[in-house]
């Protein structure tokens, strides 16, 4: 996943967001947690419109057979270095829906991720917590380099 | 909004009965009881054979205008499949409306309805839900295409079905550990 | 003249709680002539779950907290009505109190659902700052949902006889200094979405629904009462303790005096719904009598019981979007054997159509998020136009959206 970084990481961390087939719990949570009152933006994350600008991918929901190719193509269309943070346990374990004609298993099976947020849905404070750690990691290996 | 006169449960089953006679094949009234008023509101259910099923729905439009389909449902019974249609009738005043459901059995040998599109355009996505989930055949439907399962999925199996076309294979379990 | 071959180009569009990436799968095609649209086609499926299938493989407590994941935002209206549903074919009467309290649960979660869309719909127009004004006073109810629930989105409060949790006397002042707060918002709410002179240039007179469309295309939530139609579950066909409160449909010409069944009717309606909801908790929280709150307490001989049952029934609640039935067909055994869902956003989708005849491309953010679909949808959209094949993706659709309001408001 990770080349050679020349990116520096102490500024804005942006971040695309992807539902591969969730309930919506989880995408109003990452919402909120951009509003006023958990205020991601003061840190600088900040949610862009396309794979191409983007630092970290989150992924909510178990993935869809529809959304496989989705998934795949946002993960690909993401310049290196990247992180990928899962939210919600349907994506990491399936949750409720661990038996299913219509799921490819979770986020794992799909693309590698970095970070697994839970919780059904996970507080927005766990959220920013899990964006952290993926900021750190990323800065860790830039530093190595 | 209906224009004429409301009937009461009994009198709707009676005027089906009168037009339909022998393809009527069991109804029933259930009463419920809401709130601590205890008011009253009725359910009405149905069996009508498939053969009177379009000209029952017709003769239900003579008793509200636009009667409000809410779903189709069905189920697999072995030999038949059953499709249950919950329209609802007598809307726009405070605790006067009826439920009223049709169930039509259709053999699984000859698995194919009529549509009612053409009288009650909203029930186009349920019909083709079904077409999809069941293995039935909607004759007449205007957009004969997939509603909710992916175009990869295969073709003759019907994830609602107890018998061998069920998606048994397809199963997955998210929790499996990989070797 | 002869048809010309039309390939498709595909667009995203935002609808839904936005914030440039939040997206959820929906597939529509739009045929567009020029910059009028003739069109629409719809294709759903991509959230599909199989949760139908699944609930017919698990008993029926497990297949309320399976139904309350078949939604984010109206998490509490699937589990009570698979609860109704199932009530009626096993004869379980619920006590008084829990029917109370039943109601104040659905209402709370009716003014979260509304002020989320309101900020959504701002976010629509253009205006940013009023979704954070708005998502900030819906903190506020969800500190609320929070303190009687212990969750702020999947509440788990549904069981099958009555709920799980008690409204007891001492929580009384925390839940009424929350109502007064959100009544002191609501006039701010209302001025700024109602006599704003932008919002109703955008919305006046776009995206209209006739009555006759909404009948017939068996629409249904607020969006056929927009529309004139007078249609809600609450007061048609009472359950819980709706009986025995104080109040009415809630139709545009309560505010304005006449039915338009644009855009700018349905804000009226929403917002109307949300005073009228937090009046319907505070007459209940008056009119709550002691009691149990649940019929049977223990879960076991609450299973036993229902693997006994044979029958069949349908349970049908208002959510904040419209009308959710579920159907369970139960055969003495320990899973259902037929569970059927219908979420009310299904039975509003086909009415898009009639309403997106002959808009512009830009209004389709805004014309769709005024139906609430209960989805945070970014859909991917394929137009069919002249033989052109591009891609528009979310953002530029959002801008040509922004665009036309910062025209409008020159």
């Amino acid at each position: 996943m990770v080349k050679s970084l020349n990116k520096s990481f102490k500024k804005a961390l942006w971040v695309y967001h992807i539902n591969s087939g969730s309930c919506n719990g989880c995408d109003i949570e990452i919402i909120a947690a951009l509003c006023p009152r958990y205020d991601a933006e003061r840190f600088g994350i900040k949610l862009v419109g396309s794979p191409r600008h983007a630092d970290a991918l989150l992924v909510t929901g178990p993935v869809t057979r529809q959304m496989v190719e989705k998934v795949k193509r946002a993960y690909e269309q993401m310049p290196d270095p990247k992180a990928v943070i899962c939210v919600g346990n349907c994506g990491n374990t399936g949750d409720v829906f661990y038996e299913s004609y219509n799921l490819v298993g979770p986020v794992d099976n799909v693309i590698p991720v970095d970070v697994h947020v839970i919780g059904c849905p996970p507080r927005p404070e766990n959220i920013i917590n899990g964006v952290a750690k993926a900021w750190m990691k990323l800065e860790t290996l830039e530093t190595k380099k | 909004m209906s224009e004429g006169a409301r009937l009461t449960p009994e009198e709707i089953i009676k005027s089906f009965k009168d037009i339909f006679k022998t393809d009527i094949k069991d109804d029933r009234i259930e009463t419920h009881k809401a709130g601590s008023k205890k008011t009253q509101f009725t359910h009405i259910w149905m069996c009508i054979d498939r053969s009177a099923f379009k000209d029952a729905v017709k003769h239900l439009m003579k008793l509200e205008k636009y009667p409000h389909l809410a779903v189709v449902s069905g189920y697999d019974m072995g030999e038949t499949i059953n499709l249950v249609y919950h329209f609802s009738i007598y809307f726009s005043e405070r605790g006067k409306e009826l439920s009223l459901n049709i169930t039509v059995e259709l053999p699984k040998s000859e698995p194919e309805i009529e549509t009612i599109t053409d009288l009650i355009p909203g029930a186009l996505i349920t019909e083709q839900e079904k077409q999809e989930m069941l293995g039935i055949k909607v004759k007449g439907i205007p957009k004969d295409k997939r509603a909710f399962v992916s175009d990869d999925f295969p073709k003759g199996m019907y994830p609602w079905r107890k018998d061998e076309t069920g998606p048994g294979k397809m199963v997955r379990n998210l929790h499996e550990v990989k070797e | 003249m002869s048809k010309k071959a039309l390939s498709k180009t595909t667009y995203q569009i935002p609808i839904g709680p936005i914030h440039p990436a939040l997206k959820e799968p929906v597939q529509f095609e739009f045929t567009i002539d020029g910059e009028r649209i003739v069109d629409v086609d719809v294709s759903l499926g991509h959230v599909h779950r199989s949760i139908e299938w699944t609930g017919m493989h698990r008993n029926p407590i497990q297949v309320l907290y399976l139904a309350e994941r078949i939604c984010g935002i109206c998490s509490y209206c699937h589990p009570m009505s698979f609860a109704l549903a199932v009530e009626r074919v096993a004869g379980i009467e619920v006590p008084e109190r829990a029917d109370y309290l039943r109601v104040i649960q659905g209402e709370l979660e009716r003014i979260c659902s509304h002020v989320l869309w309101a900020g959504v719909a701002a976010h629509e127009i253009g205006f940013d700052s009023v979704l954070f004004f708005t998502w900030q006073i819906r903190e506020e109810a969800l500190d609320l949902t929070e303190y009687l629930t212990g969750n702020r989105v999947t509440k788990a409060i549904t069981m099958i006889g009555g709920v799980r949790r008690d409204i007891t006397p001492d929580m009384v002042p925390r839940v009424k200094k929350s109502l007064d707060f959100l009544k002191a918002n609501f006039e701010k709410l209302r001025k700024i979405y109602l006599d704003d002179k932008t919002f109703k240039m955008r919305t006046q007179g776009c995206g209209v629904l006739t009555k006759e469309n909404a009948l017939k295309l068996c629409a249904c939530g607020p969006t056929t009462r927009a529309s004139g139609v007078k249609k809600d579950v609450r007061l048609d066909q009472p359950y819980f303790a709706f009986d025995n409160l104080d109040f009415d449909y809630v139709t545009p010409d309560v505010l304005t005096g006449e039915v338009n069944g644009d855009v700018y009717d349905r804000i009226i309606v929403r917002l109307l719904e949300v005073k009228q909801s937090i009046e319907l908790i505070e007459q209940c929280l008056e009119r709550m009598p002691e009691g149990p709150i649940v019929s049977e307490p223990k879960i076991p001989k609450l299973l036993a019981t229902l693997k006994k049952v044979n029958g069949e029934g349908i349970g049908r609640m208002e959510a904040p979007r419209g009308e959710v039935i579920h159907y369970v067909k139960l055969t003495g055994q320990e899973f259902p054997y037929c569970w059927k869902v219908r979420a009310p956003t299904y039975n509003n989708i086909l009415p898009w159509i009639p309403m997106l005849l002959g808009e512009q491309i830009a209004d389709i953010p805004i014309v769709a998020a005024s139906t609430d679909p209960c989805m945070s949808c970014t859909n991917r959209v394929a137009i069919v136009k002249d033989n052109n094949r591009s891609y528009l993706d979310k953002e530029t659709l959002h801008k040509l959206s922004v665009e036309k309001t910062r025209r409008l408001m020159q």
